[in-house]
């Protein structure tokens, strides 16, 4: 798997098994950066609440991520979420369509939960720049998502593009250098044919970009890196590639440190064969040791101290 | 708070039975500018018979009585530069007979020069991959006991 | 790329058997004891010349014997800074291994980036011969493992941002 999925596979399963066969749960799970999912059953075994707490509902709320919920999901949204969780959805599992396809979407949508409210800024901006566009203003306000405790995504609209910047933290020295040659091939990647149409990709590490200098609180230090996508109206003037688009992107942070990951345990497991090979060329020097064993002359066995 | 330097001073070199580095071996019979000079000197005959390509000859010259011991830092940095010049001006195929016209001590000598100047890469002209190549020339023909012998000797150059 | 490193390899070999003349050797200092001398350094006259062995700055051996002990160092060519953290997980890795191979230092010698400490005793229950033999296996081939590692991070890295990147286009 290359890729990742933009949607949550527990409440895709989680879903799928329920409506097949209704029974009372409770279950607590985690999503990436820090997302937490409750899903339940508080009433009855045929309504299922899941509820979200997400790190930074209150700037998602402040760029419409209500309007978004409101829209995906209509009668669904509880009008006061779960305590301890920003926002709930209820399932009357009675309700759930019949027909297998439309089935299979609504389940889709529902395990999209985390992907639409993470949409908002995204949205916002497309149809800032839209605006622009035609007033021919310049620039919309930075809109900054603090999604992690470290990290954040800035998103900004001017009149012919989207910038979307991420900053993020390698937290180890191997994390740093692997990550810098990683961005380097984003960077690179583009030059090939068949990808020029993807969004531009730059990379600083260290020193914010100009977008976001003037942000207050940012770090320059040597782990952090920050990475800037320029999005152009051929990636979200269509509704479905900029659908597209949007659970893309939202995933960069998560999928590049996912690859540092594993190279990692690639490496890892590469050293531990080629130790064991070591160990075998090692091994062919040891003598062979004759294991007989030693009697006295009243036949008691000699051993050593 | 009693006094506790005395708690570092290195008894050992009262011992009657103390071992110094210079108990180690000879020291050199010559005195510390002496030995500059005739370092010198022999830079200079070394250049001439190079420049007659009488390569054996100035390598027996250069390895004629080498430095050792201490204060002749700078006689012995001479040695090597001049011994550095014989090897990289040698060409590879001609060094196997190079080696078998010194003598066993001379032989040894530039086993304790190469290694010198291993010890040091980058300084003056010193190129490693020469430097090798009359390595496995040398150990071929004096063999492992000459190593040994660049290894033991504590009169080192 | 074997036929540059031979001479290099020759010389250690050569030197690491001359240096492997190991005999058992109780210590002169302290009563009962009997310790590595290269790495006690209680006397002065059962240490011998440590020799270096270079083929130019990044990549050197150094060999310190003694009378009961020797200890080794090798400097692994790192050009750059994947290699150099690429080098350093893998004599990590190695080294928090030391157990099992009986004649690898837990820590390398300053300036050094693995060192091995072969005693007596590794000289009498094992062949001589083979424990150069591993020792020139190891430096063969640490180097093609590291380059190795290094060209895979980079086809990964390749592959990582095509993919992640031609999906925009879907």
């Amino acid at each position: 798997m290359i890729l990742l999925e933009p949607h949550n596979v527990i409440i895709q399963t989680t879903l799928a098994d329920k409506i097949a066969k209704p029974s009372s749960l409770d279950v607590a799970f985690v999503d990436f950066d820090g997302v937490r999912f409750h899903i339940s059953t508080p009433d009855r075994k045929t309504v299922i609440q899941l509820s979200m707490n997400i790190r930074c509902w209150d700037e998602l709320v402040q760029f419409g991520a209500m309007n978004i919920l409101q829209r995906e999901y209509g009668s669904l949204l509880k009008p006061s979420p779960e305590p301890e969780y920003n926002v709930s959805l209820d399932i009357d599992l009675d309700q759930v369509p019949a027909e297998e396809e439309a089935r299979e979407t609504f389940i889709r949508s529902v395990s999209l939960f985390k992907r639409n409210a993470l949409a908002a800024p995204f949205e916002l901006a497309f149809k800032q720049q839209k605006e622009l566009e035609a007033s021919g203003s310049s620039q919309s306000e930075l809109m900054q998502i603090h999604y992690r405790d470290e990290e954040a995504i800035y998103v900004q609209a001017s009149q012919d593009r989207v910038t979307v910047i991420f900053s993020t933290v390698f937290r180890e020295e191997t994390d740093r250098i692997f990550g810098k040659v990683f961005l380097q091939e984003f960077v690179d990647a583009r030059r090939q044919p068949s990808i020029q149409n993807a969004p531009q990709v730059l990379y600083n590490s260290r020193d914010p970009p100009l977008e976001i200098r003037e942000v207050p609180g940012l770090r320059n230090t040597e782990d952090i890196g920050y990475v800037t996508f320029v999005l152009f109206p051929r990636h979200f003037t269509n509704p479905t590639t900029a659908t597209n688009t949007i659970s893309h992107i939202q995933l960069f942070r998560d999928y590049l440190h996912y690859h540092i990951k594993c190279s990692k345990a690639y490496m890892h497991s590469r050293m531990r064969h080629r130790v064991s090979e070591f160990q075998k060329v090692l091994n062919r020097a040891k003598t062979e040791v004759a294991t007989t064993e030693r009697k006295t002359a009243s036949g008691r066995t000699m051993s050593n101290r | 708070m009693a006094d506790t330097a005395f708690r570092k001073i290195d008894i050992d070199i009262y011992d009657e039975d103390v071992l110094l580095e210079t108990e180690l071996y000879d020291p050199d019979p010559r005195d510390p500018s002496q030995v500059l000079s005739d370092a010198k000197q022999k830079q200079g005959a070394v250049r001439s018979s190079l420049a007659k390509s009488d390569i054996p000859g100035a390598l027996d010259i250069a390895l004629d009585s080498a430095p050792y011991g201490p204060n002749v830092d700078e006689a012995k940095n001479l040695t090597l530069q001049t011994v550095v010049t014989i090897l990289n001006s040698t060409k590879s195929s001609d060094i196997s007979n190079v080696i078998k016209a010194l003598s066993q001590d001379a032989q040894d000598t530039l086993m304790k020069y190469i290694y010198k100047g291993m010890g040091m890469p980058g300084w003056g002209d010193v190129s490693g991959s020469v430097l090798l190549g009359w390595h496995e020339k040398l150990t071929e023909i004096a063999g492992t006991g000459c190593i040994v012998r660049a290894m033991t000797d504590r009169r080192s150059v | 790329m074997s036929n540059v490193l031979r001479p290099y390899l020759a010389a250690v070999r050569s030197t690491l058997t001359a240096a492997l003349t190991l005999e058992n050797f109780s210590s002169q200092v302290v009563e009962r004891h009997n310790k590595p001398e290269v790495e006690a350094r209680g006397s002065k006259e059962v240490l011998l010349n440590p020799l270096t062995i270079s083929r130019n700055e990044n990549e050197r051996v150094l060999i310190e014997p003694s009378v009961n002990s020797i200890r080794m160092s090798i400097k692994i060519k790192q050009a750059d800074e994947i290699e150099r953290i690429l080098c350093h997980k893998f004599t990590r890795f190695m080294m928090q291994r030391a157990e099992s191979f009986v004649v690898l230092r837990r820590k390398p010698v300053p300036g050094y980036d693995i060192s091995f400490l072969i005693t007596h005793v590794h000289a009498e229950t094992m062949l001589k011969h083979k424990i150069v033999d591993f020792i020139i296996q190891f430096m063969e081939e640490v180097d093609r493992e590291i380059s190795e590692m290094k060209l895979s991070l980079n086809a990964r890295a390749r592959i990582v941002a095509e993919s992640y990147l031609s999906a925009f286009n879907a």
